[in-house]
């Protein structure tokens, strides 16, 4: 192309030299772009600048995930590009959780994940981790092929909010209602919000093992969870 | 006067019952078409060329970054001590779980002992099939938790469905082995439905089938309901079982798989190893990254086969799809993922072991447009591929995840016409017709000719499917569309099966030892 060389320095932005709303909008392009370091410097840079953890999070950090959840879904932007995203909200996040919980202020949420017993794929379960990382939960992923004495250990070390299972094959799904039917019989299943996911299920089987949900894939269960943890925290009943 | 073009009594010419027994729908034409259960072929011969996109150096490049990865970078057998102690003992480097192995001794040890091609042998010695070589098996699909059909839409596979999926396989023509898990029968409990799902293969087909591989244990009744049917010194000497192993790719084998496939080969019975790669996700995004993962799991996986039991039979499978970048979901019939499936046949060959893949694949809800296209890109490759042991041929909706009535019946019309596809072409003196072209000569037509009237009736392919009445006949019958005329012929099919005779002292071991099983252990579903 017949232009002139790029003047580089001129494009570099200084996000300290930003006005507060201008590195707020400049921060949700950097989500939207999944530059992490930007999202932590910005993130410390508004917090020195006098806001609290919980501004920042709200205006920055999830109104730049929101955008991105919708292009997501529209179909602009891809599975890395989002992932990306999801990353560098979790480093603004690393930032904040301290600083929220000594402020009092209410995580969004917290998550327990884990494949179940027999079950060793968990390509989907990352994803829904991180997508739920993208959406400011903070996500305890127990890794693949737990039984219920796993998940009650995590349960009982984390205090989630929600409990979340997942499985690829019909041999191992089953579990999921081993794992509930035992949070029933030890009086904790209410004390949980129950999303279940994987390949083989469905809505209805989400019902029959007792989950509160049930979510076809990783953006539907980013935009669940904090929508349950709300009703949840607010007494209701999140069974689907 | 011209000579009558159609003669009413033709010499030779028998009687076919007349009007009343050609008369019909659909189903009635279909019954006809799929002729008698007793003269199905048991495998096709191919006669034509595979079809070949490397050429010997892009084939050479492949197979060197494979053992690259498999020396550099390796690959991990979880949970299954057994395989790093046998790989040791070859000469791989084992750190913890994973084991690198030296520049070509996947190669050599796979190319020692596993047999080019082997014969799985059915309780009937007619549907005894070999698998390997120039031939193709066609076989249903494999493992869906959901069944659909027009009727019902689509809900949790049941042991009816199941049942059902084998009797249809049994009556199609096209499909040479029963398969495995055609269907998941999520009603039966997780750790006895394969007593029920092996003994539906036994008792309603007499086709060969795959065992199960959810458990070392399972695999281990599968070997023994197969002594009770063959004979206790028969299958350790003979394949009776060809059981589905996969790879927890990228680059991971789990000690479930091991474990099966352990058994199955030191009973010598066949192993299909198969890297499951849904490229983006499970493999890199590009053709050639693909082909060198899935050669680099494959050989791994053979040469432990190897390393159990010298000589047992093993295919090298390939399930390779690709996922959407948009969205994460996988998607089917696409042009990559064929490209993948000719390049690993050509490996499969080049390695000189029978070759898995293929199937008539799709991501569609329904038996839409949508499926039939993505399901015929991907059987017509597979059949050009080489494939020798072609699971999912019939049946597959929604990536897998759905077995449909009405998809198999069109899938099952392809298998047919794969099988004259792969003939080749009939160079003899009647394939040659001169005759007919010295006796029609210019002008006039061949439709009554003593060449036509010779062959019409096998010259060309008749689908059981297709609708290729004028307009006004198609709405004189129903204006049916494909998947409607299919729901008509699944049923009348269920309606006609007569299941092959089985031997009663047989029939009842085997349901003495099913019930023996099942008491000695509670109900689990897991």
């Amino acid at each position: 192309m017949a232009t002139e060389p790029l003047m580089l320095d001129e494009d570099e932005i200084v996000l300290s030299e930003l006005a507060d709303d201008e590195l707020v909008e400049q921060m949700h392009e950097d989500l939207y772009d999944g530059l992490k370091e930007e999202i932590v410097e910005g993130t410390s840079i508004l917090l020195g600048r006098d806001w609290s953890a919980e501004k920042v999070l709200n205006e920055a950090l999830v109104e730049g995930m929101r955008i991105v959840g919708i292009d997501f879904r529209d179909g602009i932007l891809f599975v890395p590009e989002v992932l990306l995203a999801a990353n560098a909200m979790k480093g603004g996040m690393e930032i904040l959780r301290p600083l929220l919980s000594e402020t009092g202020v209410k995580p969004i949420g917290k998550m327990v994940i884990g494949t179940v017993k027999g079950d060793i794929h968990d390509i989907g379960k990352n994803l829904v981790a991180m997508m739920l990382e993208g959406a400011g939960f903070e996500v305890f992923d127990i890794g693949i092929n737990n039984s219920v004495e796993d998940y009650f250990e995590a349960l009982e070390k984390h205090q989630p909010d929600i409990l979340g299972m997942s499985a690829l094959l019909t041999t191992t799904m089953p579990y999921m209602k081993v794992v509930i039917d035992e949070m029933v019989s030890q009086g904790i299943r209410d004390d949980y919000i129950v999303m279940v996911g994987g390949a083989p299920l469905n809505e209805e089987f989400g019902r029959a093992v007792g989950a509160d949900a049930y979510c076809r894939d990783a953006a539907q269960a980013a935009d669940t969870a904090p929508r349950l943890v709300r009703v949840h925290r607010a007494g209701g009943t999140v069974g689907a | 006067m011209i000579d009558d073009p159609f003669p009413t009594r033709s010499a030779g010419r028998k009687r076919g019952g007349g009007r009343k027994a050609r008369r019909g729908r659909t189903a009635v034409r279909a019954a006809r078409l799929r002729g008698s259960v007793d003269e199905y072929a048991a495998w096709i011969e191919r006669r034509i060329p595979c079809f070949e996109v490397l050429d010997a150096e892009a084939l050479e490049l492949i197979e060197h970054n494979a053992d690259t990865v498999l020396e550099e970078i390796g690959i991990e057998f979880r949970e299954f001590p057994r395989a790093l102690r046998l790989f040791r003992d070859a000469g791989a480097d084992v750190d913890g779980e994973r084991v690198r192995i030296p520049r070509g001794m996947c190669r050599s040890i796979v190319q020692a002992t596993a047999p080019r091609e082997f014969t799985q042998h059915a309780r009937n010695p007619k549907r005894t099939t070999i698998i390997g070589g120039d031939r193709t098996v066609l076989v249903p699909a494999y493992g869906p938790p959901f069944v659909h059909d027009l009727d019902r839409g689509r809900r949790y596979a049941t042991i009816e469905d199941f049942r059902n999926f084998i009797k249809l396989t049994y009556m199609s023509s096209g499909l040479h082995h029963s398969g495995g898990t055609v269907c998941e029968p999520v009603d039966v409990p997780v750790n006895k439905r394969h007593f029920d799902m092996v003994y539906s293969h036994i008792k309603y087909t007499d086709k060969p089938f795959m065992g199960s591989v959810t458990h070392p244990e399972r695999a281990a009744d599968t070997v023994a309901m197969a002594m009770l049917l063959f004979g206790e010194d028969f299958v350790p000497r003979k394949t009776v079982l060809t059981s589905l192993i996969n790879v927890n790719s990228p680059l991971t084998f789990d000690a479930t798989m091991l474990g099966a496939a352990t058994v199955y080969a030191e009973n010598n019975q066949a192993t299909i190893i198969s890297p499951f790669l849904l490229a983006g996700a499970m493999s890199p995004v590009t053709v050639a990254g693909t082909l060198t993962q899935i050669l680099a799991e494959a050989l791994a996986g053979m040469a432990y086969i190897q390393l159990v039991r010298p000589g047992a039979p093993v295919v090298f499978g390939s399930f390779s799809a690709a996922v959407s970048m948009q969205s994460g979901a996988p998607t089917f019939g696409t042009p990559e993922p064929s490209q993948v499936l000719f390049g690993v046949g050509q490996l499969a060959r080049r390695l000189g072991v029978p070759f898995r893949s293929g199937g008539g694949l799709c991501a569609a809800k329904i038996p839409d447009a949508q499926a039939a296209y993505e399901a015929a890109n991907t059987l017509q490759t597979a059949a050009l591929a080489g494939v020798n042991f072609m699971l999912h041929t019939a049946g597959w909706l929604e990536g897998g995840l759905s077995m449909g009535y009405e998809k198999f019946i069109l899938d099952a019309d392809q298998a047919n016409m794969i099988a004259v596809l792969l003939q080749g072409i009939d160079l003899s003196e009647n394939g040659q017709a001169l005759d007919a072209l010295r006796e029609v000569g210019p002008g006039s037509h061949f439709l009554g000719c003593a060449h036509t009237r010779e062959n019409f009736e096998t010259a060309f392919y008749r689908s059981t499917v297709a609708d290729n009445n004028s307009f006004e006949q198609w709405q004189q019958d129903g204006s049916l569309d494909a998947a409607r005329r299919a729901n008509g012929i699944w049923k009348q099919m269920l309606r006609d099966y007569e299941p092959p005779p089985l031997d009663p002292a047989i029939d009842e071991s085997l349901v003495e030892f099913i019930d023996r099983r099942k008491s000695e252990f509670e109900d689990r579903d897991y």
